[in-house]
Parts: structure tokens; C-alpha cells; sequence
């Protein structure tokens, strides 16, 4: 089973908030077998238009010496952070919306910052992925 | 009178403590090492080194920004604590906050009670310890990266703070990923608001409670609750934050326009009050107000207190070339050359020279 640094989604309808957790990739979320809690990500921004990312870098560290790996989410977050360097796919996604602004009017952005954490959410459950199983 | 004999009884205690060898006056390395605006100096023990280093010069932009460097001088400090006296029954006055207990009623013989008083002494001086008086901080701008390309990726800003554990608040790693792609350090704003969110200190709120906002500030100040307003702001902002330079010095000037100086008398507020008057030279009023009260003790400390702090000043130098000046005349060049109302203090020395010659003693009361 592959150790992994991962986003873990609680809050409940229409209210996301996701702990950065380290735990086996497979798992439910929700299973109660998180080994430990390194962090925490708010998707919903708050009232001076922040969304608070905690992380506990030390331990973020231990485990990866452990040998655990960031998902794809993580480690973007992580290189907006400035921990890791930015990711190919925020590149790539700032470029997308940059092209949707150019067309269409400001509200649509919002509207893809919900699909993004829905995203999220689909990746980080048990589903199989074809693409990490390639990558595996 | 009774006034002023409760002073002198309060400054007797408050020498005695500091000279007893249990009690070191010793400014609190911790406190004093988190202030960022602090150089090394550790401000213990009077070597010759640590005189020459501390104590502005006159006048310079430099130390108008920075009254750390003259506040954590050993002198000062003893100064300061010798002049906030200790008055027992203030420092131990009941106040209804949560945790404060019933009063406990105990059968105990003379020497008993001594050693309670003794004990009960200490600990009020270190409830007497002062929140330094520091210049305003330097605002953060340091920019870690610029990415413009991703630009669009969000509307909203990201804030990461670094939860490791035992890491200083001060030291807490926090930066901000703009929307348009810069990375920066937060600012001092941003940095006490998330690290209030996420290592919650209590008796803070997160943002400028509304009592100091500017107007309710003025009604609280009205009310005459000085103590409160300093305590509050002690405990809500950090000492070098504008925001507590601007609400403290409000309520000095307020006190200050009012002559209330001895509601801050045995409290921790009243040392870093009597530095600020010192600092920008403004101690007319307070001098006045000391030698109204027939305390000449308090009166020479403060005009010490201002050649310490100010020691290129004209009376200083008059004085260091008088060495057998009697406290009166200390007072008199200092009334004479650098007072700002000087008609006000000399008046006020006229009247304290006519109250000692009526009942009939002109030496320093111990």
C-alpha cells in the first residue's frame, strides 16, 4: 500500500474543508485511519478574501523521508506555498482560465474555483484512477 | 498629605525589595530578547560598557523611532520601579475577572504573618513588571518569488502559516500567494490576525476591538479608565504594533491633560508612562504634580530619570559640573533650563520651598 500525503475531506454540504493528512492512498477518508494530521486547507475563502492553508512542515518532512508521497493536489498546494516548486498543472490551469476570462465575464472564474474543489474531492476518494495507477 | 505619606511608605517598600539581595532588579531576559527592536544589549548589571552603549543622543531621527535602547538601561529601570512604588493593597485590590477567588481567612502569628507579607512583596513586584516601551515596527515587504503566469489561477489570496511545533510566535514562518503570483511574507497585520486564528492567545481579539476605535477611545478615556484601557491594550496588541503606540500614548496625553498621574501610581503602567514623558520631554506637568505632593525624593528621580535619557542637555552638563548640588537645586537648572512651561515648575518650586520652611524641614525626607 502506497503511504501518501493527501487532502482528507470533511465539513459537510456545501461547506468543504479539507485536512492534509498522511495516510494510505487507497483508503477512505473518513475511515479513522489517518496515521497522523500534518495540515489543514480552506477552500471557502474568507472575509478578507484569504484561504488559509496550515501545514506542519516539520512532519511534512518526516514523512516524506518515511517515503510518503504527495498527491497531485497537495503538491500543487504545497508549490504555491513555495515548499516545492509550482507544478506543470497550476501553470497550466491559470493559463485555461486566463483564456475563459478573455471570453466569457468574471463570475464564470468563480464558478471554475467550485469545479476545482470538486474535483478535489473526487480524486481523493477510493475510486481508481487510471492515470496514478500508470504512474504507480 | 496622607497622600503623600502613603507614597513614601509605598516607595520605602518598593526600595527596600530592590535592594534585598532575594530580589535582583533585572529586566525580564525573555520579554526583552522578543523584541525584535532590541539590540543585544542585555541591560544586566551597571558595567561601565553597558552605560556608554545605552542612552540616546539628543535629537537624532534614529532614536525617536527606537525608545528600547533607552528604556532597557539599568539606571532607567530602577528609576522607573523606584518611582512606581509598591502599594500592597492596590496591587492585590479585588477585581472581578474570572478565576478570582474568595479571600482566604488565616490564624497566624506575628512571624507568620511577616513572611506572608514578605512573600506576597515579591510577587507583587513581578506583577509590577512594565510592558517595554519600544518604537513602532518596520513594516515586513520582503517578496519571495514573482510568477506572473499564474495569474487567473485564483481570485483569492492563499495564506500559509507553518504549524511546526515550539517554534516562537515571532519566529512563525507565514506567506502570502497573491493572485497575481507573488509570493510574499505576510505583513504584520495579516501575521497577527492568522497567528491569533491558529495559536489563540487569550483576552485577544482577532481585528481592533471597537473601544480603540478613535471615538470610543475618547468616552472610555472621559470615563477615567486609564488602567483598564492600558491593561487591555497590554493584552490585545503587541508592544512594537502602531496601534498600541498610538492607544497608550493617547491615554498618557489624556492623563497628562488632566493631572491624574497617581491613578497609574503602583501599577505597571506607570513606569512606561513616566518614560514616555520623559522620552519627548514632556515632564513639566508630572514634576509639577510630584513637587505639589511634597515628594521630593520622586522629583529628583525624575529630573535624573530626564539627564539619563537626554545626557547632552543643558542642565545635565550644569549638573554634572556641580557635584554637591543639594536635590533642590538639581530640580531649580533643570526648571531653569530645559523645562517647557517654565514658569509653571518654578512656581511650583517657590510653593514646595514656602510649605518645607513652614514646617520647618528642607532636607530629602527618607
Amino acid at each position: 500500500m502506497a503511504l501518501a500525503i493527501r487532502f482528507a475531506l470533511f465539513g459537510c454540504t456545501n461547506r468543504p474543508f479539507f485536512h492534509i493528512v498522511v495516510m494510505e492512498k487507497r483508503r477512505a477518508q473518513r475511515s479513522g485511519k489517518i496515521k497522523e494530521m500534518i495540515g489543514s486547507y480552506d477552500p471557502m475563502p474568507n472575509q478578507d478574501n484569504q484561504k488559509l492553508v496550515a501545514v506542519d512542515f516539520q512532519k511534512l518532512q518526516k514523512w516524506l523521508g518515511f517515503g510518503a508521497v504527495p498527491t497531485k493536489h497537495v503538491a500543487e498546494l504545497l508549490g504555491l506555498g513555495g515548499f516545492y516548486p509550482i507544478h506543470p498543472m497550476s501553470y497550466i490551469k491559470a493559463k485555461r482560465k486566463r483564456k475563459l476570462m478573455e471570453k466569457q465575464p468574471a463570475d464564470m472564474q468563480a464558478k471554475e474555483e467550485t469545479q476545482e474543489t470538486a474535483a478535489i474531492q473526487v480524486n481523493e476518494d477510493t475510486q481508481p484512477d487510471s492515470t496514478e495507477d500508470a504512474s504507480q | 498629605m496622607a497622600a503623600s505619606m502613603k507614597c513614601a511608605w509605598a516607595r520605602c517598600l518598593s526600595t527596600i525589595l530592590l535592594n534585598s539581595t532575594k530580589h535582583r532588579c533585572q529586566i525580564s531576559q525573555p520579554l526583552y530578547a522578543s523584541c525584535s527592536n532590541i539590540s543585544g544589549d542585555s541591560g544586566e548589571g551597571g558595567t561601565d560598557q553597558t552605560r556608554q552603549e545605552a542612552g540616546p543622543a539628543d535629537d537624532t531621527k534614529k532614536h525617536r523611532r527606537d525608545p528600547g535602547k533607552a528604556f532597557t538601561d539599568v539606571r532607567v529601570q530602577k528609576i522607573l520601579l523606584r518611582l512606581t512604588g509598591l502599594d500592597l493593597d492596590k496591587v492585590y485590590e479585588y477585581r472581578a475577572a474570572k478565576g478570582a477567588g474568595v479571600a482566604k481567612v488565616a490564624l497566624m502569628s506575628d512571624q507568620q504573618l511577616k513572611k506572608v507579607y514578605e512573600s506576597a512583596s515579591y510577587k507583587a513586584l513581578r506583577k509590577l513588571q512594565m510592558p517595554p516601551v519600544l518604537g513602532a515596527r518596520e513594516p515586513i515587504d520582503e517578496v519571495l518569488s514573482e510568477d506572473p503566469e499564474l495569474e487567473g489561477l485564483n481570485t483569492s489570496k492563499l495564506v500559509f502559516i507553518d504549524i511546526s511545533q515550539r517554534v516562537p510566535l515571532k519566529k512563525r514562518t507565514i506567506v502570502v500567494r497573491e493572485p497575481n503570483g507573488t509570493l510574499r511574507k505576510a505583513s504584520w497585520e495579516e501575521r497577527d490576525v492568522t497567528l491569533q486564528k491558529y495559536f489563540p492567545q487569550s483576552g485577544r481579539k482577532i481585528g481592533l476591538p471597537r473601544m480603540f476605535q478613535q471615538d470610543n477611545l475618547e468616552c472610555m478615556l472621559d470615563d477615567g479608565k486609564h488602567e483598564y484601557i492600558l491593561n487591555r491594550a497590554c493584552s490585545q496588541f503587541e508592544i512594537d504594533d502602531p496601534e498600541y503606540i498610538r492607544v497608550t500614548q493617547r491615554t498618557y496625553e489624556h492623563i497628562d491633560g488632566n493631572g491624574k498621574f497617581e491613578d497609574l501610581r503602583s501599577t505597571r503602567h506607570f513606569g512606561p508612562m513616566i518614560f514616555y514623558f520623559t522620552y519627548y520631554k514632556k515632564i513639566d506637568k508630572l514634576l509639577v504634580a510630584f513637587l505639589e505632593e511634597e515628594s521630593l525624593e520622586d522629583s529628583l528621580d525624575l529630573v535624573k530619570l530626564y539627564h539619563i535619557v537626554h545626557p547632552s542637555c543643558k542642565s545635565a552638563e550644569k549638573v554634572a559640573s556641580m557635584p554637591d548640588a543639594t536635590p533642590l537645586e538639581i530640580i531649580r537648572a533643570f526648571a531653569e533650563m530645559d523645562a517647557t512651561q517654565k514658569s509653571l515648575v518654578q512656581q511650583a518650586i517657590q510653593t514646595y520651598e514656602k510649605e518645607c520652611d513652614s514646617t520647618g524641614s528642607t532636607q530629602l525626607r527618607r
